[in-house]
This record gives C-alpha cells, structure tokens and sequence, in this order.
C-alpha cells in the first residue's frame, strides 16, 4: 500500500517537474544544451525510477500479500502529536525575529517540554531558559548573528 | 620529496596552538553530538557548521573534520550502551557491544572502541597520505566528461548500496538532484523552478537540507517513540573503562584485518561504514576458534567492526579531497562544507594549497590520538548525556537546528524550508526511502550538471564523449557493475543475518 502511494507521488512529481521545465526561459545564445536539458534527463531518469519501484512491487507481490494488512507505517494519534508540534515550530518561527532568540527560544520549548517531559516543571523551565541563553551568548561570541527583538541586550 | 616537505609543513599547520585547540574542540563537540541517540555524523556536521562561520577556512575544516570523526566514534557508545546504534555503521558493534555491556563488561566494550577506533583511524589517515598523492596525479587527467561519469558511478554505488530498494534509493537520488535544479542557472542566467519565491533564487543551502532531514526529521521519528513509549533502555556503566589482558589479546588481529576492510571499503563510493563493518564483522567470525560467542558479548565482536566503521572515515576522505567527489551522505555533508568556505577540494587544491590539505590530513593524526586521551577518562561524562531524558533533548535540537538554518542568512522563510525538509525526512524513514543519497546528489548536483554541459559543449553535443576516454569507459563499466551489486550485497547480508542469529 505504501510503495503503491510512492509510486503515484513519484509519477505527480515527475510530470510537475517536467510542467516546470517548460516554463524556464530559455535564450539559448553560446550554450547548445540550455538550462532546460539536464532538468528533463533528470525527469525521465524520475520515470526510470517510478519504473523500477513498480517492478519491485511487482517481483514482491506475493511477500506483501503474506504480511497482510499489518504494516501501516503511520499511526493517526502519533501523526496527531507531531502535527501539533510541526505547527508549534512553525509559529516559534514567525514569532523568532520579532521576540528575538531568548525569549521565543525559551517560549517554544518550555510547552514541548512540559508534554514530552511531563511533571518535571522546575527541570523543564530551568532547562528552557538556560539553554536559551547560553546558546545566544555563545554564538553571539562566535560572531553569529541571532535576533535580539525586545530584551535590551 | 616534495611531498614529503608538504606533509612536514602539514604538521607544522595541524601543530599550531589555534589548530591543535579547534582540532580538540571538533572531537570533543562531535563525540558529544554523536552519542545523542539517533543523531548520525550527517547531521552533526551540518548543526555545528555555524560554530565555524567566524574562523579562517584552514581551522574551520580541521574543526569539521574532528567533528566527523567524534561523531563517527560518538555513535559506537550509543550503540553499546542503548542498543540503538546511532547510524547504520554501529550496528554490528551493537550485536556483540550490547551483550558485553550486559554481561557487566560495558567499561571493556567501550574502551575497545576507543582502542580500536584510534589504531585504525590512524592506519587509516596512513593510508590516505599515501594514497592521495598517485590518486591526485591521476585526477589531474580528469576532464569534464571523466567528472561527470565519476560523479555518476558516485551516485549509482550509493543508490544500489542505500537501504533495502534500489529502486526508492534511486528516487531519493534524483530528488536531490531535482532539488539541486531549483534557483538561478549559472550557465544562462534563468531562474528555475524558483516559483517567484526570492528565497529559491540562490537554490536551497544544502545546510538546510541536511539540518531538516537528519536533524528535525529524526526529532519527529524519535518524539513518536516517545509518544508510543517504545524507547529503549539504558544500561548503567559500572566499573573501570578499561579491558583485561586476555581481551587486548583477542583484539589485535581484529582490529589491524578490520582497519584494512574498513580503509578499502571507505575509498569505495558507497554505503561505506555499513558495508565494512558487516563485513569485518563475519570476517572475524568466520576466522575465530569460538564462533558460538558470537552476538553473545565476543569482544572480537566489536573489536574489528569498530576498526572498520573507523577506518572507513579516513578512507571516505581520499576521494573526497583527491577528486572533489564525496563517496556517501556525511562526506557529502563534509563537501558542502568546504564549498561553503569557497574551498573546492580536488587535485588542484593539493597544488595550490598544500598547507590546507596537509594541514588537515596531519591533524587527523592528532586528533585520533586526541579522541583517545579524551574519550578513556572522559567516557563516563558523555555517557551522562544519555541519561538526559529525551523530552528534554528533542526540543533542544530542533532549537539548534533553527540556530544552524538561520545563522547561514539570516531569513526565516529558510527555516521553513528547513521544517519542511523535517516533515520529509520523517515521511521517508517512515517509508523506508534512505536520505543519504539524496544529500549527496543535492550537493553533487550542481557540478553534475556543469561538467555535463561542459562536456556537451566541448564535443558539440555528441553524448559519446562519455566513454570517449578510457577513464570514461572504465567508470560507465563500474557503474553499471554497481547497479548489479544489490545482488551481491544481499548475499553478505544474509551472511551478517546468519551471523547474528546463529550468534
């Protein structure tokens, strides 16, 4: 079931790609091959691919039949927690530049923390504050650039 | 002779104070890093790329090089302590290293490894000093063509020799270099595949690939551990970290026949430290009077994988800095590194700049004897941090992961498309499709296509100037040779199956 759905995405991304290769603007002055070549080799060796995939499936048909229905890689309640943290990451990204490292840094693992390391509050704060600021101040002296935003220093 | 005065020089580089401290703080901060359950040398590299960024491309590489190592030995602790090997290359260290931890015997397991890793990383780095010279003067034959058929035999080897199916290691091959497409064509100026996002223009730093699918991936794939409660258990390092006379004994012959297994292999594009460890593994077993205690705690067990997952990082370096092109995922990584710090490794570095390369070359000699020193006293302290639970770890390496993503410009659309590549990472290890290939075509991707143009351009498009040469030829040969080869590598397989069952 889950090399068949391979199969079709690779095929959609194969076609999307090969949509988008036609879309380059070409102006092929001093160069034989163009920007638009290499793309399309890459889109037929995709194809080569999705080929050899259903080959596979093909010659394994019988083992996969004798596994039998259980084997589904994902679990909907897992799929659940990791989408609430893939959406938290998200908004500590937006809120990173305008809060500035410390404070959204300290802000978005504190909560993740506190859910996958439950009961632990004095650990978990600790943890979540002097983290982000030992990082801050360590790669501020490594001469890396991390965003203030609204602590003065 | 010359050369000769060039390694001499090398030492004289790797000995300055500043690099012999970058060169301790690589090993120290990769072995940290490595021992962190499920975090592989790939992913070290790229998150401690931007601890670099304010150091002369000398230091930064020595550093990086430290870290590759450290993470390579890091790994081997995870896996004798937890079972749970840190990337594919531990897993045979993990059969025998486990069941010694667990027959009391964690301190000899461990010290082992750390014997084992700095014999054989140093008759390794003796084999790239030796090698690199004869395979430069080669590369120097090398033209567009040759480049682009090394870079496909590159591809192949590793496509055939990553995870079960051929067939989704060469997809995840392709989409790397599908990735690599996206941005500005250099040759013509045209923008493609950019969407009209601005962010795409420049294509998609390979730090941002490497740091979302190892690192952020890996995170989400360990938070479902969590979540379903399968974590494994940790076993508690009592004693000395050191090994009776008897196991010293039994451990020479593995470690010097592991280092050469594991040299040979890692010169060879491909899966490297996997290959070489299974197949130190039932050399050992093969050749021992007491193969029954095999995957029950035979430090012979862990003695001559552990040479050869080690030895294999030094041999990973030779076609790396001799030719440019890296062999598997984390030299792939090392290379987008050196590309990052506008270095680009290959035969005309050795002539312009011998001081870099000896200067790398040589500190890898000091800093296996460094991880030596460093790692028998200090073994206790870095197994601490597996003690750190993981609902704390997790959340810090996605907030290292977003330092590493957004210290390279400093623009949070890329940590998006960092968090993307997170998702994807976790969906292909989900499903089986092994990453290490597409990091290596992300980064080969863009010289892929360059010398392929080139070569068109000078045989005015005539596809034959591919096997026009008999380097070509030869290339084309072992490429298609390597496609064959999951065949034969299911056999030695079968052979590692065999040996851990029959144990």
């Amino acid at each position: 079931m889950v090399d068949r759905v391979i199969l079709v995405c690779t095929i959609v991304v194969a076609a999307v790609y090969f949509y988008a290769t036609t879309l380059i603007p070409s102006l092929e002055i001093g160069d034989p091959l163009g920007p638009k070549a290499f793309p399309r080799l890459i889109g037929v060796a995709l194809l080569i691919a999705a080929a050899m995939l259903a080959l596979e499936m093909w010659k394994e048909r019988g083992q996969a039949a004798a596994k039998g229905a259980g084997g589904a890689p994902f679990d909907p309640a897992v799929l659940k927690v990791l989408a609430v943290v893939a959406i938290w990451i998200g908004i500590y990204y937006a809120a990173l530049e305008g809060l500035g490292y410390i404070v959204a840094t300290s802000a978005f693992l504190f909560p993740l923390m506190a859910w996958f390391n439950r009961g632990k509050w004095l650990a978990n704060a600790l943890s979540a504050v002097v983290f982000a600021a030992m990082t801050y101040w360590l790669f501020v002296a490594l001469e890396v650039r991390l965003p203030r935003g609204v602590l003065p220093f | 002779m010359e050369t000769l005065t060039h390694i001499m020089n090398g030492f004289g580089v790797a000995l300055q104070p500043v690099n012999l401290w970058y060169t301790f703080l690589g090993c120290f901060l990769g072995t940290i890093i490595g021992v962190l359950p499920g975090i592989g040398p790939s992913a070290t590299i790229a998150l401690l790329i931007p601890v670099t960024y304010g150091m002369n491309p000398t230091s930064a590489l020595i550093m990086m090089a430290g870290i590759f190592y450290g993470a390579r030995y890091g790994g081997s602790t995870t896996a004798i302590l937890i079972n749970t090997p840190g990337e594919a290359s531990s897993v045979m260290t993990a059969i025998d290293g486990y069941q010694m931890a667990k027959n009391g015997r964690a301190g000899a397991a461990l010290a082992i490894s750390a014997i084992s890793s700095f014999i054989a990383g140093t008759i390794g780095v003796i084999g790239l000093t030796l090698f690199a010279v004869p395979l430069t003067a080669m590369a120097l034959k090398f033209g567009p063509a040759e480049y682009f058929t090394l870079m496909f035999f590159a591809m192949t080897a590793v496509s055939s020799l990553a995870g079960k199916s051929p067939a989704k290691a060469m997809i995840s091959t392709i989409l790397g270099l599908m990735i690599a497409t996206i941005g500005i064509d250099l040759q013509s100026g045209q923008p493609r595949f950019t969407m009209g996002v601005p962010e795409l223009q420049d294509g998609i730093g390979f730090v941002i690939a490497v740091v979302g699918l190892f690192a952020i991936g890996e995170v989400f794939a360990t938070m479902e551990e969590m979540t379903k409660g399968t974590r494994p258990e940790i076993i508690k390092l009592k004693g000395r970290i050191w090994l009776t006379r008897d196991e010293w004994n039994r451990s020479v012959k593995p470690i010097l026949r592991g280092s050469v297994v594991g040299f040979v292999i890692g010169v060879l594009p491909g899966a490297g430290g996997t290959i070489a460890s299974i197949m130190a593994y039932v050399w050992e077993k093969r050749v021992s009077k007491h193969p029954g205690q095999f995957g029950k705690g035979a430090v012979e067990g862990v003695a001559g994988p552990e040479a050869a997952n080690n030895a294999d990082t030094a041999g990973a370096m030779v076609p790396l800095l001799t030719l440019g092109i890296p062999g598997g995922g984390s030299t792939a990584v090392m290379l987008g590194a050196f590309i990052m710090y506008g270095i680009q490794p290959g035969p005309l570095l050795f002539q312009n700049r011998p001081d870099l390369v000896w200067g790398l070359v040589d500190s890898m000699y000091i800093g296996n004897l460094m991880l030596l020193i460093l790692n028998i006293p200090l073994i206790g302290l870095f197994v601490r941090l597996l003690y750190i639970p993981g609902g704390i770890l997790m959340p810090l390496i996605l907030a290292i992961s977003t330092i590493g993503i957004y210290a390279i410009n400093g623009n949070p659309v890329e940590l998006v498309f960092g968090l993307l590549f997170g998702v994807a990472g976790y969906v292909f290890r989900k499903v089986d499709i092994p990453l290490a290939p597409l990091i290596l075509s992300l980064v080969l991707g863009g010289i892929m296509e360059q010398s392929f143009r080139q070569a068109m351009t000078i045989s005015g498009g005539n596809p034959k100037v591919f096997v026009g040469s008999p380097i070509c030829v030869t290339l084309v040969a072992l490429s298609i040779v390597s496609i064959f080869l999951p065949v034969i590598l299911k056999r030695i397989e079968a052979m590692g199956a065999r040996a851990k069952e029959n144990g």
